[in-house]
């Protein structure tokens, strides 16, 4: 198919979801972040404790569209713990493949629109285009482009006929050539993405002591991955690699995204070709004994967790949620502290936030105590007359 | 080298601990106590990263569980009981900074307080939320007389 | 009153408003699962762009407005004064089951379920999430409307006058007996 490249606005305002914060700047500095998060807050929580099970996995799924199969199997492999199940070895491979593919769909899109932050909309366009490959397998394999649906406790809803697996296993090469030019793309001295070298860095013992998770504490050398950690589904059978970066910046942390991108692949392509025979799903009681655990899944933004406590009865007693994004922000706040006001949204692309990036930021001057409200897109505009002077130099 | 049975006995010094999973033990003990058992975790048993602060209500007492987990893969959960009026936990966000935005959500959502803890501002719920209702509680009802802020909301 | 009574200005703005209409998107507390599928349009694939279809930031320069999500309490009053920026005529599609009744967040204590009372909806969408195709037939659809609309001179002969602005803030109401 012939490339048609289309001429497009500087700004992409669906871009926008709603999460403010606060920043205390004294001048073009920042100096201290604050965060309100009820703009996305809508209750689930509550909810969850007054449906059962079954009701409960769609709500799950819809706490974020990007990660949702991620939310649902969290909470499918903790009752199953709590109720000692065992699933069967094909429900844990389809599980896996699901859920590599959502880690691919998440970082192809999180790469595109890390890319639009700095104005390379080719790359926006080229990585959202690969991604259709994947929205397509997984559409054939689960019925939705988005919120699959596909779990249940005790396994999976639907199976994969042969035919499924044959067009999945057609478009991983596509895929694998698209990736290694990202690859390519990143490591080579002239792209526009070096313009994230040396933004938002963050020391491999101030990870540590933030708590920070997935990309954005792998980039700074700290292997913390629990697909390794504390294998679950079918990670402690199939061969693959944690990546890791030294550099701790944004642009580190589009080299382990990207290196990641490669790793979901081979981890695809593995359980496709070796997945078992056998039944989908396991009998599962309708309640669930006593119980609690911590559930621990690694979600494409990192360390998702999920804390459930049964009482013997088919409702859970209480789902405390703590998804990956909450655990970035207070790294997100050190990091921002003596940055540039036109930096902040690439720094908060780069933890690649699921209650993400807001449309309007307050800043407080703290010399005078005046407070004006400024959007992403001023920021943006900043950014580029910035470099604008400093390329003219 | 830390095993999960050098783990459990250290910690019987700060109340009863169990192990609960092949990677997991579990500590009851009292809010006086928690912080030193959480200073021990991380400078002896590194155990030094937060996995997150979970409350539960439990009726007639909330419940607060500290995860933490260290290189070495293993998960030590404190739990504390809290009386039912006036909950409250010394704050650990000094030990474990990333600590400040849990107790936020939880006091928000719960009512617990967290003396201490500099910010402990409304995090989660609507500014216009009314001060001392707090969703999360067992007992909790919305009041069809209150305004939860932004619009009416008849079906309430 | 029909079209042709109306001056050559207004019919020129009419004619330009449904040969390449501008959007902005506002997310009202959603899932952003319905927001992903909106830049997909945009993408290589779906490609609203060679229609003409404009997604621009700014509400005031905007026709239609698509809202996703149900719209969280926080949100309400917000969503209400970003409409009230937009330069009439101005057209309201709601997207997906949240945008209709709540989806599953339906009963929830922090949303208020329907778009449809805090800003008047022109065009519901179902699917959770629409598919990019879905929305795009929402646009044009919404595009027929704004057609008739002009032929009939507004829209009272569909939709009665919007509610008045919700009050905000516990200072500013108990319910009224």
């Amino acid at each position: 198919m012939a490339e048609v490249v289309i001429p497009i606005g500087p700004q992409h305002p669906a871009l926008k979801e709603p999460v403010n914060f606060r920043i205390i700047a004294d001048g073009e500095k920042i100096v201290r972040l604050e965060l309100d998060l009820s703009y996305n807050h809508r209750g689930i929580e509550k909810a969850a404790e007054q449906r059962n099970f079954i009701r409960v996995l769609p709500l799950l799924e819809r706490v974020c569209g990007i990660c949702s199969h991620s939310h649902a199997t969290n909470f499918a492999k903790g009752v199953e713990e709590i109720m000692a199940l065992e699933i069967p070895p094909r429900a844990r491979y389809i599980r896996t493949i699901i859920a590599e593919l959502e880690r691919m769909h998440s970082h192809l899109l999180w790469l595109g629109v890390a890319a639009h932050e700095i104005g390379f909309n080719t790359l926006f366009m080229w990585t959202w285009r690969d991604r259709e490959a994947v929205q397509d397998t997984l559409e054939e394999m689960s019925g939705n482009r988005v919120h699959y649906g596909m779990n249940e406790i005790g396994g999976v809803r639907r199976d994969l006929t042969p035919a499924q697996i044959q067009a999945a296993l057609s478009r991983l090469p596509v895929l694998e050539e698209r990736v290694r030019q990202y690859r390519q793309m990143v490591e080579s001295e002239e792209t526009l993405l070096m313009r994230f070298r040396g933004v938002g860095r963050l020391s491999k013992e101030e990870v540590l002591k933030y708590g920070a998770v997935g990309p954005t504490a792998r980039a700074s050398g700290v292997d913390y991955d629990v697909r390794k950690d504390d294998p679950y589904l079918a990670y402690a059978e199939v061969p693959f690699n944690v990546v890791t970066d030294t550099s701790g910046d944004v642009y580190g942390r589009t080299r382990v995204r990207v290196g990641e991108l490669g790793e979901s692949l081979k981890i695809v392509r593995y359980c496709l070709e070796h997945i078992p025979e056998g039944p989908i799903r396991a009998d599962a009681p309708h309640t669930a004994p006593e119980g609690e655990t911590l559930s621990r899944y690694e979600a494409p933004r990192g360390e998702l967790a999920h804390f459930i406590r049964t009482n013997g009865t088919d409702k859970a007693e209480r789902i405390d949620i703590r998804t990956p994004t909450l655990a970035n922000w207070t790294s997100v706040a050190v990091c921002l502290v003596n940055q540039n006001l036109a930096d902040i949204p690439v720094i908060v692309a780069a933890i690649d936030p699921c209650l993400s990036c807001t449309s309007r930021l307050t800043v407080v001057n703290r010399n005078d105590g005046t407070a004006g409200v400024i959007t992403f897109d001023e920021l943006r505009r900043r950014r580029d007359r910035q470099w604008d002077r400093q390329e003219l130099r | 080298m830390t095993t999960i049975s050098t783990i459990t006995e250290r910690l019987q010094g700060f109340g009863t601990a169990e192990q609960v999973r092949s990677n997991r033990v579990r500590l009851k003990t009292t809010p006086d106590r928690v912080r030193d058992a959480i200073t021990v975790s991380q400078v002896m048993l590194g155990c030094d990263r937060l996995v997150t602060i979970s409350a539960l209500d439990h009726g007639t007492t909330f419940e607060l569980l500290y995860h933490l987990i260290g290189p070495h893969r293993i998960i030590i959960s404190l739990s504390v009981s809290l009386q039912r009026d006036h909950p409250s936990s010394p704050t650990v966000s000094d030990l474990l900074p990333p600590a400040g935005i849990y107790e936020r959500q939880i006091h928000d959502l719960f009512g617990i307080m967290f003396p201490g803890n500099p910010d402990l501002k409304k995090i989660i719920l609507n500014e216009d939320w009314p001060a001392d209702e707090y969703p999360l509680r067992k007992d909790w009802k919305p009041r069809p007389e209150s305004f939860y802020g932004g619009i009416k909301t008849e079906r309430l | 009153m029909a079209g042709a009574a109306l001056p050559l200005g207004r019919r020129l703005a009419g004619w330009a408003r449904l040969k390449s209409p501008w959007i902005t998107v506002y997310n009202s507390g959603a899932c952003n699962a319905c927001d992903i599928e909106i830049i997909a349009c945009l993408m290589p694939r779906f490609d609203i762009e060679r229609f003409g279809i404009l997604v621009k930031g700014s509400p005031r320069h905007a026709d239609i407005m698509i809202v996703t999500g149900n719209v969280t309490l926080k949100q309400a009053s917000r969503l209400r004064r970003v409409w009230e920026q937009m330069p009439e005529p101005k057209y309201v599609i709601a997207l997906g089951a949240c945008g209709a009744a709540g989806g599953v967040f339906h009963g929830l204590y922090h949303v208020a379920d329907d778009v449809n009372r805090v800003i008047p909806v022109d065009v519901y969408v179902a699917g959770c999430p629409p598919r990019p195709d879905e929305i795009i037939d929402a646009v044009v659809r919404c595009l027929g409307l704004m057609k008739e609309d002009a032929a009939h001179g507004g829209k009272e002969w569909r939709q009665e006058k919007p509610v008045p602005a919700p009050e905000t803030g516990p200072a500013a109401g108990r319910r009224a007996a």
